[in-house]
């Protein structure tokens, strides 16, 4: 009986060494990203946010000027930029799946506020990684 | 909003609310919307009288597609030059916009039309629009093609006018930008002759921490001038002496000396500029010198809010005649913007 047990402890130990894996490890964090972006009247810099699906993508946005909105469309994401010296916002946002996603200026801030677009072009991990 | 005191050289000075702006916007839909402002210039307006005006300067339907290329169509600002797209005044220094960006960009210039706009890869960015042309019966030596701008008011379109900018922004802080507009400017004469009309302008302005530099250069081409003159001369008695070529520019340096404390920002300015809307004239007309300007202008800037601007400058001009003066001018300006 000892024998059994101790040959398949062995085994097991030896399993587990060889396929890297072992009862109890954390996953791996999923990949983040910081971008800090300045608004201004009427751009975004940078307009555009390269990243790869699933990244937890940190955005800290400044204005140099009066108040912006910074939405991005089709999510939640939808938040004011506080005027020059007042502070910075940040926001999260974790593309699902590859594609363009378009943020624009949400607050009306001026003759060209339609310009103020931009967008956070989003790519498959497995091909970035080729 | 932007109210003005000036004082002229050997005039009285004078109070003037000169801009009063509405905006009123309506958001369809994040890819449907549609901005207007209105502005009333000079505090009220009163029938066949020059005492203010109206205006309409931006009424449109925006169909933001993507962001590579979107459909606008109404009344549009000329995507032209530093000052015309961007005219709130806490955005610029200076009571009054450069001279380049009033008689040679006639600002704020706005027409009726339709076009496209977008941005490509990081930073790079153009309009194209078509809308109605200059009416070069308008155009004068002093101001230029200023007068020329139909403003939408039952515009003739018969031959629609082409403009259009590109820019590169995709540096923190930096912006090159070119713009030109071409556009067909006889349709006043009787009998009909052809007054082609193009404008060209290359811009920089670069914002590093406190700094600011800011340069422009425009130039406007008016074929056809020589026959504009006579027709003119032969309606009113009088020739305008409207030049064939008129050319301009300025370089303008500024500094924030406080920044980001609790009571505001400070900011000094120093710009030069050179206008001469006589540069080239038609064969057999004398350009007059007075319009052959230069103006140092020095101020500074106080925000004690990023969108309000108490502005304060003195203007130092000259000009190549002997005989006419160009007065010198201090000014406060205070303007503000929500």
């Amino acid at each position: 009986m000892r024998l059994v047990l101790f040959t398949m402890t062995a085994a097991l130990t030896a399993f587990t060494a060889m396929s890297g894996w072992s009862i109890g490890r954390a996953q791996p964090a999923p990949p983040t990203q910081t971008v800090d972006v300045l608004a201004e009247r009427f751009t975004f810099t940078p307009s555009q946010i390269r990243t790869t699906a699933g990244t937890t993508l940190t955005i800290r946005l400044t204005s140099d000027d009066t108040s912006h909105g910074f939405r991005i469309v089709g999510s939640e994401v939808n938040v004011e930029i506080p005027k020059r010296s007042r502070g910075t916002t940040t926001v999260t946002f974790t593309p699902a799946k590859p594609g363009r996603y378009t943020f624009q200026c949400s607050r009306l801030c001026g003759a060209g506020h339609s310009f103020m677009r931009g967008e956070i072009l989003v790519t498959d991990p497995v091909k970035a990684a080729r | 909003m932007d109210l003005h005191y000036t004082k002229t050289e050997d005039q009285d000075a004078q109070l003037d609310f000169h801009r009063f702006v509405l905006l009123v916007t309506h958001e369809f839909s994040p890819r449907l919307r549609f901005i207007s402002e209105i502005e009333l210039e000079h505090g009220f307006v009163e029938g066949l009288e020059e005492a203010g005006e109206l205006e309409l300067e931006q009424a449109y339907l925006d169909f933001l597609l993507s962001r590579r290329i979107s459909f606008r169509a109404g009344m549009l600002l000329m995507p032209v030059g530093i000052i015309n797209e961007r005219h709130e005044p806490p955005m610029y220094y200076g009571v009054e916009r450069p001279l380049t960006d009033t008689v040679l960009i006639p600002s704020t210039w706005f027409e009726v039309g339709a076009g496209v706009h977008g941005e490509v890869g990081n930073g790079w960015r153009y309009r194209a629009y078509l809308t109605s042309p200059l009416d070069a019966s308008a155009f004068s030596a002093d101001e230029g093609v200023r007068e020329g701008r139909q403003k939408g008011n039952q515009t003739n379109i018969g031959s629609a006018a082409v403009t259009g900018r590109l820019e590169y922004v995709g540096v923190r802080g930096l912006t090159i930008g070119a713009s030109g507009w071409t556009g067909r400017s006889g349709f006043q004469f009787r009998p009909r002759f052809d007054v082609p009309v193009r404008l060209v302008e290359g811009d920089v302005r670069y914002s590093r921490n406190r700094f600011e530099g800011r340069a422009q250069f425009a130039q406007v081409d008016i074929r056809g001038a020589a026959d504009l003159n006579d027709a003119v001369a032969r309606t009113t008695g009088i020739s305008p002496n409207v030049a064939r070529s008129l050319r301009g520019g300025y370089l303008e340096a500024s500094y924030r000396v406080v920044s980001g404390a609790r009571y505001g920002d400070v900011g000094t300015f120093v710009r030069y500029e050179h206008v001469d809307t006589q540069h080239r004239m038609p064969d057999g007309l004398t350009p007059l010198p007075e319009f052959d300007r230069e103006q140092w202008v020095v101020g500074a800037t106080y925000w004690p809010d990023p969108d309000i601007a108490l502005k304060v400058d003195y203007v130092h001009a000259r000009n190549q005649s002997g005989i006419v003066k160009a007065p010198h001018s201090f000014n406060v300006g205070l303007g503000w913007w929500f």
